[in-house]
């Protein structure tokens, strides 16, 4: 009796892993090679195979020369004879790897390119992973990386991996592919009773905020890990100018709302903003907090983020026509914005920061200024005899689906607009 | 092929390309076909980015010439504008949106002061339409606001995030919320039975109130596939025009929601638009006046009746 339950027990244990390993080869005995035959025959065509196998970190498919589980050896609809297209031919074995409700997914991954990070074949480095440790991960986060390394003030999980906060390949409790939402991610380490916690934050209930909000989680220049932008009540610690004191029952609450709160120091720079002929919108609404964040920031000015991010929330449009057109235009693409326009306020046609449009344009293209074309006040535009010729007489400064920002498909269209003569 | 034959058919093609619009008309659809365009005034001063123009059925245009600080009055009569009469006030700095009250009066949005500003059928300041009767009236600031044939004025408070309902006086009768997924409300306008409609320029997502209700609802899901930055919405006939500042164009809803359409594109020839402003449609006179604010000018199309 005693030996039945064992054996059924073993045989219970042994389940998963026979099914793992017919998941691993689904199509394999429908080749009927020979005995022997199994990953023989491809190496000897692909000998190159026998130093990838030499590597430390070999993929169980590979190993067991179980070539047919992930390619097949007659014909394929995809690259590279597989038996079916990039991520979907690893999920037949690792279909785990996200979660199934998941919060935020790894790009590669929800595109399908597990090889991005992954060989599938061998690799040095565990989990067949194509780079090492954070290497990898700086491959394409490289200014975070970089940032990270020249940081003053560093925060210890990064240089112990990137996968202490993040996973891998999707969250299903956190964004930013994080394993927890902050501040419970944080909490985890530091604890917030601890004296040394509490005094670092004047004694403010900050528990339950959103430490990210003040802290770089990758490292900063400033003590405590702030941003390296820092509002200066921040900076001097002064939390108790804008909120409530830190023994109030409300002691996170503001002593008064945006823009009121603000005005206390800013008043005079509001109200230049609002002596101009054309206010933006969260201005006049009195909703400083829509693009600046009132504690500390990685952007210059307090930014939420940077412009694409803090313009784009409300601008996707304008973003978008940047990212679809053949010519980039840098200050778009790059995300400065403020380069030709005013965020706050202005006298100038399109909210521009110059008194006119060639002025703005001359601030990079200085040759326009002597451009063969006329242009300026003393031009009629042949169009409208309200308007001159001027840049964006012929430009649309964030990008068309033309080269070279124009708004019709040839030059020859656009010059025929004002040149009739020469239509055909 | 004989010279006569080559006319005759390429005045056909002609013929049934003018025609389009028309049928465009006929099929149950609307069609903006550019007339005539407003350039100067009566002293032939330019126009300089105006943003704001209203309308009346019998003809009258206002234009709120804001580059150059000022109203211009205008007649409409047989499809020809005339006058151009300047209208300067030291209260209006910065005229944005400009309406014309069943009794002739003009009311404007002042950009600068954010004030609206009563004008009288005289010309002269006739104060400013401020709210009375809440208890937070120092805190609204109009960002839009419509006017309805029986004199109501419904005022787009956008930091207090509602629009309110009030008399010529400003006594305020009701007010409806605007929800905070309802993201940047950019106008409002009413329609005969009361319903209010409103858009939300960075979703392009229409809102509607009816009459008595306390709060907006979706009334359409984004739009932003259809259009890039709606900032302007006027209701006509059954139908919600929407000018597309971004997009250079107007988009046309049903006020069931449904998408009928779009009318214009970006140019500075007559007929085309380039970021254009405030929309005033007048249906029985079968025109529409289009503050085309940096084309510097305002143009008219007809619609048909």
């Amino acid at each position: 009796m005693t030996k039945r339950i064992v054996l059924l027990v073993l045989c219970l244990a042994a389940a998963p892993a026979a099914r793992a390993a017919s998941a691993a080869q689904p199509s394999f005995a429908a080749f009927k090679l020979k005995p022997g035959a199994e990953g023989k025959m491809c190496l000897d065509c692909h000998p190159q195979f026998e130093d990838v196998l030499k590597k430390p970190f070999v993929h169980t498919p590979v190993r067991s020369r179980q070539c047919a589980g992930c390619h097949n050896p007659h014909a394929s609809s995809h690259g590279k004879f597989l038996a079916a297209e990039g991520g979907a031919v690893c999920q037949k074995c690792h279909a785990g790897v996200v979660p199934a409700a998941v919060k935020s997914a790894h790009k590669p991954v929800a595109d399908g390119k597990c090889s991005t990070c992954h060989d599938p074949h061998a690799s040095g480095f565990k989990f067949n992973l194509v780079k090492g440790g954070n290497d990898l991960c700086a491959s394409c986060h490289k200014q975070i990386a970089e940032d990270a390394a020249k940081a003053k003030f560093k925060h210890k999980p990064v240089a112990d991996g990137c996968t202490s906060c993040h996973e891998p390949h999707g969250s299903a409790k956190g964004s930013d592919l994080l394993s927890a939402d902050v501040p419970a991610l944080c909490v985890n380490c530091h604890k917030t009773d601890r004296q040394v916690f509490v005094k670092a934050h004047m004694g403010y209930p900050v528990a339950k905020a959103d430490c990210t909000s003040c802290h770089d989680p990758h490292g900063s220049d400033r003590r405590g890990m702030l941003f390296n932008t820092v509002h200066p009540p921040v900076a001097k610690a002064n939390c108790a100018q804008c909120h409530e004191a830190a023994t109030s029952p409300n002691a996170l609450k503001t002593k008064s709302t945006s823009p009121q709160l603000c005005k206390g120091c800013h008043a005079q720079t509001l109200q230049a903003m609002m002596d101009k002929g054309w206010v933006h919108r969260p201005v006049a609404d009195g909703s400083c907090l829509a693009c600046h964040g009132p504690h500390a920031a990685k952007q210059k000015g307090l930014l939420r983020a940077d412009m694409n991010q803090v313009c784009g929330k409300c601008h996707e449009d304008t973003i978008k026509r940047q990212a679809l057109s053949p010519t980039p235009h840098e200050p778009v693409k790059n995300g400065q914005c403020t380069k030709c326009h005013d965020p706050h306020s202005s006298d100038q046609q399109l909210a521009l920061v110059k008194a006119d449009v060639v002025e703005t344009c001359g601030t990079c293209h200085d040759w326009l200024k002597h451009s063969s074309h006329p242009m300026g006040e003393k031009y009629a535009d042949p169009r409208n005899k309200n308007l001159t010729v001027q840049c964006l007489s012929c430009h649309r400064s964030h990008g068309t689906e033309y080269k070279h920002l124009i708004p019709y498909a040839t030059q020859s269209d656009l010059c025929t607009k004002c040149h009739e003569k020469f239509r055909r | 092929m004989p010279v006569s034959r080559a006319f005759g058919k390429s005045l056909l093609l002609l013929v049934a390309l003018a025609a389009l619009p028309r049928a465009a008309r006929a099929e149950g659809g609307v069609a903006f076909v550019h007339d005539a365009t407003i350039y100067q005034d009566a002293k032939e001063g330019a126009l300089k980015a105006p943003q704001g123009v209203a309308c009346t059925e019998n003809g009258n245009v206002v234009v709120a010439d804001t580059g150059n600080q000022r109203l211009l009055m205008y007649a409409f009569k047989d499809g020809r504008i005339a006058g151009g009469t300047e209208l300067k006030l030291t209260q209006l700095t910065r005229p944005i949106r400009v309406q014309i009250t069943s009794k002739g009066d003009v009311l404007v949005l002042d950009g600068k002061t954010r004030k609206i500003v009563k004008v009288g059928a005289n010309g002269q300041f006739a104060g400013t339409l401020d709210p009375k009767g809440i208890d937070d009236a120092a805190s609204v600031v109009p960002a839009a606001f419509k006017v309805d044939g029986n004199g109501n004025v419904y005022v787009l408070d956008a930091p207090g995030r509602r629009v309110l309902l009030m008399d010529s006086s400003g006594a305020v009768s009701g007010q409806v919320a605007i929800p905070p997924e309802a993201g940047t409300i950019t106008d409002v306008d009413v329609d005969v039975a009361g319903t209010l409609y409103a858009i939300d320029a960075v979703s392009a997502t229409i809102w509607s109130a009816e009459k008595n209700a306390k709060t907006f609802k979706a009334l359409t899901k984004s739009m932003k596939d259809r259009m890039s930055f709606p900032t302007y919405l006027a209701f006509s006939r059954g139908r919600l025009f929407l000018v597309d500042q971004n997009g250079n164009g107007i988009a046309i809803v049903g006020v069931d929601g449904s998408y009928q359409g779009r009318q214009l594109s970006i140019g500075w020839n007559d007929g085309l638009v380039y970021y254009p402003a405030q929309l005033c449609l007048a249906p029985e006179l079968g025109y529409a006046f289009l503050a085309d604010r940096y084309n510097n000018r305002v143009q008219v199309f007809s619609t048909g009746k």
